[in-house]
């Protein structure tokens, strides 16, 4: 089996963030950048199957020259090898292009199985795993926090707000998992010192075929017109209770009523 | 030349925080205070595991076969972390002189052990009063006489003494020696345990030192007086700064004693004894800044800096303190 898992380089979730002002886009210079939390998941998942079934892990990273530290990192969980697409006319790529760069090295590609976090932690649509399926014509199991394999049968528990759903599609297929999947290893020393020697092999647009006039920032279906620092935290208000509970109850009841709660 | 670590190297220091921040974060020090014995075997595997356990050890025995400069900034990281396993007794002294002064036998018997997390080793050497963690302990390196022995745990008594850190349990032992304990190695293997020990707890030291200062800088950052956070005043200030320069200079010279160590250089003990002096005063600032720049809340049982606060007490004084590694340190320059 080959599976691959999609990475995404992201700035670190703690730090505060720079936007630049000219074209809103993110100053990545600014902050330090890890490999996105979610991508832990999948590669997680990835490395189960292939310690329990047998696998071959690739991990593919389209993101700028600095992202070979990513996938270094990703290589280092114990993965086989990684793709790495890197070219200048990416810069700015909203969802749909980045599916599109995705897909085009992923045509180039043999595999049975796409396993990817369901969301990165900076852009955050969720988006990029359903319009993958779809520009390559594959069934998608999104939200996936529990998935097993028969055969070439692939089965998940879909996380919706309620619940689940229980879901099933052939290989080839895309998988996307939430948080609840599985608990994420460390990655071992013999890792890191591995990850030094795997293959990686780094493309341009037109080795995944893919037109410069189909991505980045001025080709991209999202524009950005505005950005807004978000605004300082507002001060609470403060009940001060005389001990017996009256004035503080009344005060959280009456914030209920006046929200519609009760 | 370059003298900076490598990037391996730094990769393998930041897998290690963010180990120990999963791993081992302030509330399992605390619980390792009430535990019976101290110790977590759950995380001694995931130790293993992850490759901190064998790293000095050869490939060939199942370790990762590095050195003490490979191993210097994962020391850091367990000072930072307060980390209460026998990672300086097991990986940085026992294990290394097992390997080059052990006998064929003990190696092929405890190397692939201990790397597998399988067996713990502790030492008690000559100038040491304790051995730490000996009721856990399957080997101890012991020093008789200027021999080292391998002592399996049915050959030796450990008896509890009273440890101020409550996370760093300390022992006397009463061990039966004889031929078949003996080591390979003579007085030259002893005296490198022993500058090993120094070292690898001046490399603890600067992990704590540094801790103790961050939790510092957080707080003055925080704690406010005459309406202003109370790190804006001066008197706070250079306090933070002075500290910062004694804990970043006495890291160098432990990064320096590695090397030696690791290069076998002719100056080791000097460089070790230059290191684990300098780190147990830098720490000792560190330790007496952190407490005054807390004020009353340092004290208290709930904050945490006490667990950095005592280990960083017990260290300063582990393997020689600063008094007793400038004597060496003078007693050997003045000797040649």
């Amino acid at each position: 089996m080959r599976i691959i898992c999609p990475v995404k380089r992201v700035p670190d979730t703690a730090a505060s963030k720079k936007v630049d002002p000219d074209d809103f886009t993110l100053d990545r210079d600014s902050v330090e950048a890890i490999l996105n939390a979610n991508d832990e998941w999948s590669i997680e998942e990835a490395m189960r199957i292939k310690e329990r079934d047998g696998a071959e892990v690739i991990v593919l990273c389209m993101g700028p020259e600095q992202a070979q530290t990513t996938v270094r990192k990703a290589l280092s969980y114990g993965l086989d090898g990684a793709i790495q697409v890197t070219d200048p006319a990416i810069h700015g790529s909203d969802a749909v292009a980045t599916a599109r760069v995705l897909a085009g090295a992923l045509r180039e590609e043999s595999f049975d199985l796409i396993i990817m976090g369901n969301q990165s932690s900076d852009a955050r649509t969720t988006l990029v795993p359903a319009m993958l399926a779809e520009f390559l014509d594959l069934p998608a199991l999104t939200y996936a926090r529990k998935l097993e394999i028969d055969g070439r049968k692939l089965t998940a528990h879909r996380e919706t707000a309620s619940g689940h759903v229980v879901v099933e599609a052939e290989m080839p297929a895309i998988v996307s998992v939430v948080e609840a999947i599985n608990e994420p290893r460390y990655p071992s020393f013999k890792g890191i010192m591995a990850a030094k020697s795997k293959p990686l092999s780094t493309r341009d647009l037109g080795a995944v075929g893919v037109d410069a006039s189909e991505v980045g920032l001025a080709n991209s279906w999202t524009q950005i017109i505005e950005a807004t620092p978000r605004p300082p935290k507002q001060a609470g208000e403060k009940v001060d209770d005389d001990g017996s509970g009256t004035v503080g109850a009344k005060a959280i009841a009456d914030f209920l009523a006046a929200q519609k709660f009760i | 030349m370059n003298f900076d670590f490598t990037e391996e190297q730094y990769q393998l220091r930041d897998a290690a925080r963010d180990f120990f921040a999963g791993e081992c974060p302030p509330s399992h020090v605390r619980a390792m205070w009430d535990d019976q014995t101290g110790r977590s075997p759950a995380l001694w595997r995931a130790m293993a595991e992850t490759g901190f356990v064998g790293l000095t050890i050869p490939e060939e025995h199942g370790g990762l076969g590095m050195d003490e400069v490979d191993l210097v900034l994962l020391l850091e990281e367990a000072g930072r972390a307060a980390l209460p396993e026998p990672l300086v007794e097991t990986t940085a002294i026992a294990a290394p002189t097992l390997v080059e002064a052990g006998t064929p036998e003990q190696q092929a018997h405890w190397l692939p052990r201990i790397a597998a997390g399988e067996a713990i080793a502790t030492v008690q050497l000559a100038g040491a009063p304790f051995a730490v963690d000996a009721h856990v302990a399957d080997v101890l390196v012991l020093e008789r006489d200027g021999r080292l022995h391998a002592v399996p745990s049915e050959r030796f008594n450990a008896v509890a003494q009273p440890s101020l850190d409550g996370a760093r349990r300390v022992f006397t032992v009463e061990a039966e020696t004889g031929p078949d304990t003996a080591m390979a190695g003579g007085p030259d293997a002893a005296a490198k345990a022993y500058d090993r020990a120094a070292w690898a707890t001046a490399s603890v030291l600067g992990g704590v030192a540094h801790q103790l200062l961050d939790m510092t800088v957080s707080y003055v950052r925080e704690r406010e007086q005459f309406g202003r956070p109370v790190g804006s005043f001066q008197a706070i200030k250079h306090k933070l700064a002075e500290t910062l320069l004694v804990v970043e200079t006495s890291k160098a010279a432990t990064w320096y004693a590695a090397y030696a160590i690791a290069t076998d250089r002719a100056d080791r003990s000097e460089a070790v004894s230059v290191a684990k002096s300098y780190a147990s005063d830098a720490e000792r600032k560190a330790n007496l800044e952190a407490l005054q720049c807390h004020g009353g809340i340092g004290f208290t049982w709930e904050h945490d800096l006490h667990l950095w606060l005592k280990r960083g007490k017990a260290l300063e004084q582990a393997y020689g303190s600063a008094t007793e590694h400038r004597a060496r340190l003078a007693s050997r320059l003045f000797a040649s």
